[in-house]
């Protein structure tokens, strides 16, 4: 016990001697994590987005005309359980369209009442991409069914571009990673060649390297913990003042939450980085200068 | 105690550091290793003490090989072994019982026992009531005698000492002196590197010469010489 008590002693004192060299190595690393934790965030929030967009768009099956509305309802509700089911007649339709187009409705003028089809449409606030998919397929064997559609292309097309950005990120998540281990080692060589005399004479007097190493390498760990709970607090305000102005800006977003953006378990992976590579950037710092002493 | 065969060391190209030297240390003596500046003192210092390895030859330290001792086993090599410097090698930011408490330390020792061993040690070479000083404010021999006593402090079966008092007075060299003799008392084998004619004259012990990496005598002939 005295010895683990001996040896954080040992850390804290080197960065309370050191601390231009601590102060650099902790601002490298939060820099490193926040990057991380911003894109990890962004990408977080876009996924979160998707569902939502998902869960608003409704599953229309268009029927053909002279298809009885009231039987496609009634099947709908049969093959969608728990889904909201809405008739929609021609005339409903034709409504809808000159409301979603507003100023642009008079590009309406003059078209007939019944030049839209009827339609059967099935919601479920929150229904993920997949459920929509599933639903869409049961939907296809409405009597009378033309066609199915709930903007299948688009939400695809994000969630490639997401599926995308995900292997973009975790390329970027391990470039960065070894950049700033280089980049933090570099820093830490410097606070490990400022004690060279100090491990000159651990040695002499027969430190092992490992009695010689574990303080630097648990002042790694303290400095980058520090940097990732700086970086965290950081992604906690920045994700505080964003969120409002992203619900106001799109109205999509209003059910985005700050747990949606940055999840307690990103928090703990974040905070968890920052050790982890400090300890990285200890070890690589550390090792070649013990082999030339 | 230390045993060398047909030693060299050589740094690069240039000329052999240590040439073909063989010499033997018994247990409990005080031996002074001699020679002007180059001649390898130092050198042979380093290579018994592992801060170096020899370019050929063999050197027995405790009877184990150090040649075959591999880069993790020397640190508890090293911990039989005390060893002084000219420049002291004290670090500045910690105070003068910290310093001597490292070789403590490092072995894992309990804090409770570090303190009084220090205590021993720092009374043993009169510093007590220097023993929350920082080094830089202490004289030279002050100094020295704090170096003196970390090396002692673990009770070492071997005492390298290279110029322990090439820094010193007269009065101090006295000091530092009687400290490693008390210490080859009580049964500690010293190995003193200097080149200080004075002191070899001064003290009645074996005198290993040593000129341009060769063993030029080995006796007394050097004190005798000096004389």
């Amino acid at each position: 016990m005295h010895r683990l008590v001996l040896l954080l002693r040992r850390a804290v004192d080197a960065l309370r001697r050191g601390p231009f060299v601590t102060a650099v190595a902790v601002a490298t690393i939060f820099v490193a994590v926040l990057l991380t934790g911003i894109f990890a965030a962004a990408l977080g929030g876009a996924e979160r987005l998707l569902s939502a967009w998902a869960g608003e768009v409704p599953v229309s099956v268009y029927l053909a005309p002279g298809a009885d509305l009231e039987a496609a309802r009634a099947a709908a509700e049969r093959l969608a359980p728990g889904m909201r089911i809405e008739a929609v007649t021609p005339e409903e339709g034709l409504r809808r369209l000159r409301a979603s187009l507003g100023d642009e409705a008079s590009v309406l003028d003059g078209v007939g009442e019944g030049v839209l089809p009827a339609a059967v449409e099935a919601r479920l606030p929150g229904m993920s991409l997949a459920q929509a998919r599933e639903t869409a397929a049961r939907l296809r064997q409405v009597p009378g069914a033309a066609q199915v559609d709930f903007g299948a292309t688009w939400l695809e097309r994000l969630e490639t571009l997401l599926r995308r950005g995900r292997r973009v990120g975790l390329v970027l998540l391990g470039l960065m990673t070894v950049a700033t281990a280089v980049l933090v080692a570099n820093t830490l060589r410097l606070a490990v060649y400022a004690r060279r005399d100090e491990i000159e004479i651990m040695k002499f007097v027969g430190a092992t390297d490992r009695y010689i190493g574990a303080p630097f390498l648990v002042e790694g760990v303290l400095q980058g913990l520090l940097g990732g709970a700086l970086a965290v607090g950081a992604l906690f305000g920045a994700t505080s003042a964003f969120l409002p102005w992203l619900r106001a800006a799109l109205p999509i977003a209003g059910r985005l939450s700050r747990a949606d953006v940055l999840p307690g378990s990103l928090a703990w992976v974040l905070l968890a980085g920052g050790g982890a590579l400090g300890l990285l950037a200890s070890a690589l710092s550390l090792g070649r200068f013990l082999r030339r002493v | 105690m230390i045993q060398l065969f047909h030693v060299f060391k050589q740094y690069g190209a240039e000329a052999p550091a240590l040439s073909d030297v063989s010499l033997e240390v018994r247990k409990g003596e005080f031996v002074f290793l001699t020679g002007p500046s180059g001649a390898g003192k130092s050198t042979l210092l380093k290579l018994i003490f592992c801060a170096e390895p020899a370019s050929s030859g063999q050197i027995l330290v405790f009877g184990r090989n150090v040649s075959r001792i591999r880069p993790s086993g020397i640190p508890y090599l090293r911990r039989n072994i005390g060893v002084v410097f000219q420049d002291f090698k004290l670090l500045p930011e910690r105070t003068v019982a910290e310093n001597v408490a490292f070789p403590l330390e490092v072995r894992g020792q309990h804090p409770r026992e570090v303190r009084g061993k220090v205590t021993q040690a720092l009374r043993a070479v009169g510093l007590d009531h220097r023993a929350a000083k920082f080094p830089p404010v202490l004289s030279g021999g002050e100094q020295q005698r704090a170096a003196v006593a970390r090396a002692l402090v673990a009770d070492p079966a071997l005492l390298l000492a290279d110029e322990p008092t090439g820094n010193l007075d007269l009065d101090r060299t006295f000091e530092v002196m009687a400290l490693l003799e008390g210490a080859n008392a009580r049964g500690t084998t010293v190995v003193v590197a200097t080149h200080d004619r004075g002191l070899l004259a001064r003290h009645k012990k074996r005198v290993i010469a040593l000129e341009g990496g060769r063993v030029a005598s080995d006796g007394d002939s050097v004190r005798r010489a000096a004389s």
